[in-house]
């Protein structure tokens, strides 16, 4: 009897309880809700429009995605991801203040498989998602990870980018495209449903080798990163993409800053975190929410209802020594919560990178690395990290060109000793698996019959690719795609020393 | 004495996980000598819910960096944080921002 | 103390630590570094542990009987990790940059090589110039005045070296420490010459510490040094400077740079030597660049050297002590880490048109500076006037009130006495 009398009453004393004393920076009337960056307070209403803006602004500002053009949006279920889809419907609604022109598309990679989820699992996920996306309307492709393996080559090749297009060229195509029927695009077609294609489980077998050969965490993820960019592009080309969109937030692109930094991949910066990404030529990748931190995402989602869907992966649950990834992230995080304005200062070390690829169209192919598609960084200079990496190796090993020197500093080793090289040997001829990982580079154990293969994919990977690979224990399973691809080069390489003599106009070589 | 609070708690982004997956719990705070703040009801959900790895859902006295809470459906930096005293019929929403989860 | 991945190493570790440590003859390496530990730092122990441990483990699953028994600890016992460059001697240590396991003679060797690899692939040095090697008498200076010494006879170099050092004037450490350069200047043989702040400044850091609090006085005692060991290579006619910069250094402070957004900085700072800026500006160079903190401290252990291991008494740059703890940790993750952020750092290419500041001179000392007067003539204005806070922060618009001695406002003056900044 009384419970109902106290919900009411309830209900009433909390509206009145002064819950939020501040009120919002923007309309100056209603109670403010969010707090972002310092001290700006906004209220649910505001908050709203000041992202729904901001959507707008970063896509009109770069001028990138041109009107009529087909937009592959990567959606993995995660708050940013999700969020950039809400965004892009909202855009494209009939009442849009700024209405976006592009025709959107869906894609999610399904990486169960590779985290070692259950078939179940896998499928719950999916018929979620699938859910949300077909309340969009938009045409969607659900690619289970595993396609990886049956990739064609030229993935791993950049592709003639589409013809430049000056910057007057875009306000043209915007006004082409008003004048033309544009309610054509505006009205949701219907799409054929894309069923998901069934995944064999000798594929998902497969895959998981692959993905266990990297005996790091840290290498494990660089290597799904890189198998997964492959996998989106592939897409967007044979559905006729031209743009792809990833969420990457604010916080993100400065974890990815730092993670990039201390992975080595400092001169693939720009790329890994600028707002847009034209190492494969003719797919662009765009990242249109870098400029919101993850807290506004998370606020907005909640509080708009935008729907996501949590998928662990590799690293949940992991301490935040598990992988480079994950330990940067925490830093990050650990930073902001003390100094708020790191996220963002790190965010605008990014804005000043350089942005193109450094000779991006005309680069030969050689010339780029085997997995990430950045221009090589492996050039031997004097005097740097890299060359000072190979002298340590040098020096470390068992070179004759060492021992000159040697012989005066140590005293001759007693013939006892020789006897003991037997263990050093006994842990290779078992051939473990971590053999590789525990003497890492190591040059006296492992000489088997992989290590040459090794050494000549190395030559075709950038530095920080070449770290994932000293990580994994057995090159062999790579997909088919990258070892041809891998062979292709080696073979041009091969045939252009062998004519190089005969070639009259080749800097690189003559001199 | 203050009497029992009755709130509503949701975990997201992830962090559900470290509740058996279950997102959203309706719990009755046992009534106390004094009222109950944010902080206690850290201490209460580290010692009634939580069923793993303590350390990725609290540090020191107050959540982890990267998780966000929400009390009311607003900023909880609005609300004092620690400090917030919470009402019978709150709101407490925690939303993991973090990559893993 | 075990940070292994493998859940399997985390179960064996107490045992295959307690085998270690109670075996007899096998642990001598490893009782000399406890000893060595207890006088420096805590991480060498990990460290050390772990790669012994790291070289146990990966013998034991490689084995075909892959339980741990008690006779395959026998077995490590016996069969001790072989250096990988001599393939004779045992181990005493794991090289962080590349994971050999190296002797102790062959690691000497590979050291030495590689800071001389560095000089001459970088050319730091002409025949005949006279370098001046900034000697604090730490680890890193210490290691660098024995090598570069040795190097210099080895490969004829025909550099003239001397020992330059600054006396910040800090009781209970810089005194300590500079008793230990005055050794090491007999030990090596080199002439000293030591300039302190209270000479050039009339300020010793015991008094800027009594001024400011501890709170910036990094700031001071930094933009002091900088000038300091430039004055006394000019009184000591130094054509170069080399420091004791190490691969963890030049790696810290590339994040450190990240950290701050310094764009600028973040371009300059993994260049090996600075071209020189002008006058009164001596060239410097870090031969140590790209040898790593571990090895250097190693190097040093197993050679035996002199030198003084004191932290700083006043407390270092807090938000630097973030970088360095990430900097650590990343290394734990994956030793060549360190390594890997310099390469970056060497590789960054920085978007045309980003804003970068313009070298000009002091109008007062005329030091290199891009303002009108150069951070070390503000910090003294400022110390002088009372008014300490001057130097931290942007106070540029001051700075021709200062020049044309002008007086502050009252409201100016009070904004930055106040030291609880």
């Amino acid at each position: 009897m009384c419970q109902v009398d106290e919900d009411y009453h309830d209900g009433l004393e909390r509206a009145e309880v002064p819950s939020v004393s501040k009120k919002c920076v923007k309309c100056k009337e209603a109670s403010a809700a969010v707090v972002i960056r310092a001290g700006d307070t906004y209220c649910r209403g505001c908050f709203k429009e000041y992202f729904i803006h901001k959507f707008r602004a970063m896509l009109g500002k770069n001028r990138i995605i041109f009107p009529g053009e087909k937009v592959l949006l990567a959606v993995s279920g995660g708050s940013s991801s999700s969020s950039m889809l809400s965004q892009v419907q909202e855009g494209l609604s009939q009442n849009a203040h700024k209405k976006l022109r592009f025709l959107p598309g869906i894609v999610y990679i399904d990486e169960g498989g590779a985290v070692g989820q259950s078939v179940e699992e896998r499928r719950r996920t999916v018929a979620e998602l699938q859910a949300v996306f077909k309340a969009t309307g938009f045409p969607f492709h659900m690619v289970p990870l595993e396609q990886v393996l049956d990739l064609p080559s030229s993935v791993v090749v950049t592709a003639p980018a589409a013809s430049e297009q000056p910057a007057s060229a875009y306000k043209a195509a915007v006004d082409h495209f008003i004048q033309s029927d544009s309610s054509s695009c505006s009205t949701p077609q219907d799409h054929e449903q894309t069923s998901v294609p069934e995944v064999q489980e000798s594929h998902t077998q497969l895959l998981q080798q692959l993905v266990g050969s990297a005996q790091t965490l840290t290498a494990r993820q660089d290597l799904l990163n890189t198998l997964r960019h492959h996998l989106l592009v592939h897409t967007a080309r044979t559905e006729g993409y031209s743009k792809l969109m990833l969420g990457d937030n604010c916080t993100r692109v400065a974890v990815k800053l730092l993670t990039s930094i201390s992975l080595g991949r400092g001169a693939q910066l720009a790329q890994d975190t600028g707002f847009s990404d034209s190492r494969y030529g003719d797919i662009i990748l765009v990242r249109p929410m870098r400029d919101y931190s993850a807290k506004e995402i998370a606020y907005y989602n909640h509080m708009f209802r935008v729907p996501s869907v949590f998928i662990p992966g590799g690293d949940t649950k992991t301490t935040d020594k598990a992988s480079i990834q994950r330990l940067t992230e925490s830093f990050v995080t650990k930073l902001q919560a003390d100094f708020p304005s790191t996220v963002s200062t790190i965010y605008r070390t990014s804005e000043k990178l350089q942005t193109a690829c450094r000779k991006s169209s005309t680069a030969d192919q050689a010339d780029r690395c085997l997995l990430c598609m950045c221009a090589l960084d492996t050039a031997v200079e004097n005097a740097s990290a890299f060359q000072a990496t190979l002298t340590s190796e040098q020096l470390s090993q068992n070179k004759p060109s060492g021992a000159t020197g040697t012989e005066t500093l140590r005293p001759n080793p007693a013939p006892v000793e020789q006897e003991s090289t037997a263990p050093s040997g006994q842990c290779c001829s078992s051939g473990g698996e971590d053999c590789g990982r525990a003497e890492r580079g190591g040059g006296g154990c492992c000489s088997s019959a992989k290590e040459p293969e090794r050494t000549d994919l190395k030559s075709l990977l950038c530095y920080s690719c070449q770290l994932t690979i000293k990580d994994m224990s057995s090159l062999e399973r790579l997909p088919q795609y990258i070892l041809s691809e891998a062979q292709r080069r080696q073979r041009r390489s091969q045939m252009r020393e062998e004519i190089s003599e005969f070639l009259l106009d080749d800097g690189d070589e003559g001199s | 004495m203050a009497a029992p609070v009755a709130i509503h708690l949701e975990f997201g982004g992830g962090a559900e996980l470290l509740f058996n997956g279950v997102k959203e719990h309706h719990v009755t705070l046992p009534s106390q000598s004094e009222p109950w703040d944010m902080k206690q009801l850290l201490v209460w959900i580290q010692r009634n819910l939580l069923k793993e790895r303590p350390e990725l859902f609290v540090q020191g006295d107050s959540v982890r960096p990267g998780i966000l809470v929400l009390i009311n459906d607003a900023d909880w930096e609005l609300m004092g944080e620690l400090d917030y005293q919470l009402q019978d019929q709150d709101n407490v929403v925690f939303i993991s921002t973090l990559h893993g989860g | 103390m075990c940070t292994f991945q493998p859940p399997t190493a985390r179960l064996c570790c107490r045992r295959v630590s307690h085998a270690l440590f109670s075996g007899e003859e096998e642990l001598t390496v490893h009782d000399e570094t406890t000893c060595y530990l207890t006088q420096s730092c805590k991480t060498y122990l990990v460290y050390v542990r772990k790669v012994i441990f790291y070289q146990y483990f990966s013998s034991c699953i490689s084995s075909p009987h892959s339980q741990f028994r008690p006779r395959f600890i026998g077995n490590f016992v016996k069969m001790p990790v072989l250096c990988s460059s001599c393939t004779e001697k045992r181990a005493v240590l794991k090289r962080p940059k590349t994971g050999h396991s190296l002797c102790k003679g062959c690691f000497f060797w590979a050291f030495e090589e590689e800071v001389h690899q560095t000089i001459v692939a970088a050319k730091l040095f002409k025949p005949g110039e006279i370098v001046g090697i900034a000697a604090s008498g730490g680890k890193d200076s210490t290691v660098l005045a024995h090598v570069m010494k040795l190097l210099n006879e080895r490969y004829n170099y025909g550099l003239e070296l001397m020992l330059l050092s600054v006396d910040e004037g800090i009781t209970g450490y810089r005194d300590d420490s500079l008793e230990t350069v005055k050794r090491n200047q007999q030990q090596y043989e080199l002439p000293l010459k030591i300039v302190s702040y209270e000479e050039l400044y009339g300020w010793t850091m015991d008094a800027i510490v009594k001024q400011v609090g501890l709170k910036n006085n990094c700031t001071f005692c930094g933009v002091f040094r900088r000038q300091a060991l430039d004055r006394g290579a000019i009184m000591l006619k130094v054509d170069k400077i080399c420091t004791g910069h190490n691969a963890d250094d030049v790696a810290e402070t590339v994040l450190m740079n990240v950290l701050r957004g310094d764009i600028a900085r973040l371009r300059r700072c993994t260049a090996i030597s600075t071209a020189s800026e002008g006058e009164g500006v001596v060239p410097r160079c870090k031969p140590l660049k790209y040898a790593y903190e571990k090895e250097i401290v190693l190097y040093a252990y197993f050679k035996k050297l002199d030198y003084f291991s004191t932290e700083c008494i006043y407390s270092p740059n807090a938000y630097r002590g973030y970088a360095r703890t990430f900097l650590k940790d990343l290394e734990s993750v994956r030793p060549s880490s360190i390594i890997d952020i310099i390469h970056s750092g060497e590789n960054l290419s920085v978007r045309e048109g980003v804003k970068m500041p313009v070298q000009g001179t002091c109008n007062r000392c005329g030091y290199i500076s891009s303002q009108a007067l150069c951070k070390s003539c503000v910090l003294l204005e400022g110390l002088n006037r009372g008014l300490p806070k001057l130097g931290i922060g942007k106070h540029h618009r001051l700075h021709d009130k200062i020049l044309s001695q002008q007086p502050l406002t009252e409201k100016e003056e009070r904004k930055l006495k106040s030291v609880d900044f």
